[in-house]
């Protein structure tokens, strides 16, 4: 399947080297911030501060490649994502879609844009309303956005359900009818329908059983291929993230920490952070299991209501170093970058 | 042997018919083990162990039949007072949801000392001290402060750390811990299973580990029951579940599973179709509709969880591990 993959990263990177003109990125995210003020404590004692839940993230996807956001709860990864749709307002930064900002937009300006970039939620569940069949909740976004005629959504519905591996017999069910993994299916259709170039995917199989989360990577990757989609993965399973991305940026406290092609990210981890990251995740196979020298982290995600002088994740590092303390370190070094002093130096034995 | 499980069953009377949530289930445990149960969500996992411990609200639970001997007592049998004096001090657990199972009106120091002054009659300055010690051990930093805070001052990771703690204040013989780590960060997964891990090497503690994560038993288990719709369909030390699983479940479950320690990029073979309804368990093998290797016999008959042929335990008439070479041949 990937050997097939549409121009990805890789590509991308290859012809700027060889001094071409680099193809446009669908979706470019620059700078974007995203901080939520807020007041704590008595009227006349009050505490004010903000939570800086995305603090400076930037990044391109290219058409047909999968760009993985992970980190843990609270990094940033879905408030970034809502943040590109304008469902959450940017507070600095910018996004262009195709070379066209769109930040900032009100709904009226911002609604093509949206057809262009569809989203899938983490919970089937909630997001799907249950009042509505199958076939309204597929249909609805063509309706909105005035495609076809009545019949036209009709039959356009029944292609996407069985796109989808719904059996379109199913059409005017209602979600509590179907299991989780059929529902992201309809979720899936959903998102399709008005043909967007992007989906924003947060967390889309992170509610599901094993099997069935298979299920929905694989149909999500068939997609993919046959229809030239983008996507930006979010998901907090590193196994996932590296299974279906092309390129994956890490993210701690509201900043990519680390962003490569998923080979050479996994394989050759540069930041701290992610190094520790990857030595969690527990792999099924018990030999392997004995033999590895887990990295367990000292203490705990720290909040983001505080504002950190230095590097964010200094006071878990294990490689801290007096100037960590004293300004943030910037992504640097191509083409794998990394958000982190020691990694960065040459002089350092860990930078490499 | 510590605890001696036979036979359990358990439904549930719902709207849409009775559920057999657990259907026939046998199971023993030894002292110091440490026992993995994995399953998919409504496999019956969670039940199982609720059963053990009286906690099903009957009605609409009912446990059908079955013996569960923890020291050569029935558990399903003692009234209610006599597995009061057990729960909690004998046998303790650990559930998922580190939020919900702490009060949250009530500060650290009064749910971690009641334990010990409900089973070991202890007065309040006594059991705060041991609180205080059962904190420092968990691993939490400035324990003889905190102990004065509420749940919501602790982080998810600290709170399971909390649970851990209360769990094993009265040193009890039999842990059992409900996915958790379920709903924590991987990082905070590594430190909490490390921590029971060492604990349990510390005290002799046996564990029963109820997880839907293949990884987390690779991590922690010595031997694995894999559940499937209310049945045990395999039970095998570790090394071979993973090395050689032969239920189709259990070989299904593992090639669906995306790796860190695989070439990128191959296609997840997922199992086909869904978990089958419990209010209509198929007849035969509850596997055999979703099974590739299904054969005439077993839509008709219930294969039982024996020793096969090549001394491994696993509820299926097909030689699995000879039907996928063949398949791998034919392609």
């Amino acid at each position: 399947m990937n050997a097939a993959s549409p121009p990805s990263a890789e590509v991308s990177h290859r012809s700027q080297a060889a001094g071409q003109q680099p193809p446009q990125p669908l979706l470019k995210v620059e700078n974007l911030k995203v901080h939520f003020p807020f007041a704590r404590g008595p009227i006349w004692n009050r505490h004010r501060g903000v939570v800086r839940a995305v603090d400076g993230v930037s990044f391109e996807v290219y058409q047909g490649e999968t760009l993985g956001l992970v980190g843990e709860s609270g990094c940033g990864k879905s408030t970034t994502a809502r943040a590109i749709l304008n469902l959450v307002p940017p507070t600095a930064g910018h996004v262009y879609l195709n070379g066209q900002r769109i930040d900032g937009l009100d709904d009226q300006a911002m609604l093509p844009y949206r057809r262009q970039i569809q989203m899938i939620f983490q919970d089937p569940f909630a997001s799907l309303n249950p009042r509505m069949t199958v076939g309204a909740i597929i249909s609805e976004p063509m309706k909105i956005f005035g495609l076809g005629s009545e019949y036209d959504r009709r039959l356009e519905v029944l292609r996407l359900m069985e796109l989808v591996g719904l059996n379109p017999r199913f059409l005017n069910r209602y979600p509590h009818e179907f299991s989780g993994g059929q529902r992201q299916r309809i979720g899936i259709a959903r998102a399709l329908a008005v043909q967007p170039k992007l989906i924003l995917c947060d967390e889309p199989v992170s509610a599901l059983d094993v099997s069935i989360q298979a299920q929905v990577i694989n149909l999500l990757m068939e997609l993919q291929q046959r229809l030239g989609l983008a996507y930006v993965f979010i998901a907090h399973d590193l196994s996932v993230v590296r299974h279906i991305s092309h390129r994956v940026g890490v993210m701690y406290l509201g900043r990519i920490v680390e962003l490569a092609t998923a080979e050479e990210l996994y394989a050759r981890p540069r930041h701290p952070y992610t190094q520790a990251l990857l030595s969690a995740v527990p792999i099924p196979d018990p030999a392997k299991e004995r033999k590895r020298q887990r990295q367990v982290l000292r203490g705990d995600v720290p909040s983001p209501d505080r504002e950190y002088p230095g590097c964010s994740f200094a006071d878990r590092c294990p490689w801290v170093e007096p100037r960590c303390t004293q300004s943030p370190p910037p992504l640097e070094g191509t083409p794998h970058p990394a958000a982190c002093f020691v990694a960065n130096d040459p002089q350092s034995p860990r930078g490499k | 042997m510590l605890l001696e499980v036979e036979d359990l069953r358990v439904s549930f009377q719902t709207d849409h018919g009775l559920v057999r949530a657990v259907d026939g289930i046998s199971f023993s445990l030894d002292q110091g083990e440490t026992l993995g149960i994995v399953g998919e969500s409504g496999s019956g996992k969670s039940v199982t162990n609720l059963a053990i411990l009286g906690l099903i609200p009957t009605p609409p639970g009912r446990i059908e039949s079955g013996r569960a001997s923890f020291r050569g007592r029935d558990l399903l049998k003692l009234p209610r007072r006599e597995l009061q004096k057990i729960r909690g001090d004998r046998i303790a657990m650990i559930f998922q949801d580190p939020m919900t199972s702490l009060n949250p009106f009530l500060t650290i120091a009064q749910q971690l000392t009641e334990v010990t002054m409900l089973h070991r009659g202890w007065k309040y300055k006594r059991a705060l001290d041991h609180a205080v010690e059962m904190l420092e051990r968990v691993g939490i930093p400035g324990a003889g402060r905190r102990v004065n805070d509420y749940p919501y001052q602790f982080s998810g990771g600290m709170r399971q750390r909390v649970m851990i703690a209360m769990a094993l204040s009265c040193q009890p013989d039999l842990l059992i811990a409900d996915e958790p780590t379920t709903a924590l960060d991987v990082t905070i997964q590594a430190q909490i299973l490390e921590l029971i891990q060492q604990l349990q090497k510390e005290e002799g503690t046996a564990v029963i580990l109820i997880t839907h994560d293949l990884g987390v038993v690779a991590n922690v288990c010595r031997r694995v029951n894999v559940m499937y719709a209310g049945r045990f369909v395999e039970e095998a030390d570790v090394d071979s579940l993973f090395a050689q699983p032969r239920h189709p479940y259990t070989l299904g479950l593992l090639n669906s599973l995306p790796r860190l320690d695989e070439q990128r990029g191959a296609r997840l073979d997922p199992i086909a179709g869904q978990p089958p309804d419990l209010t209509n368990i198929p007849p035969g093998c509850v596997f055999h509709p979703r099974c590739p290797f299904r054969i005439d016999r077993c839509p008709q008959e219930v294969p039982a969880l024996t020793e096969r042929i090549d001394n491994r335990r696993y509820a299926c008439f097909v030689d699995v591990e000879h039907q996928a070479r063949v398949a791998v041949k034919e392609n």
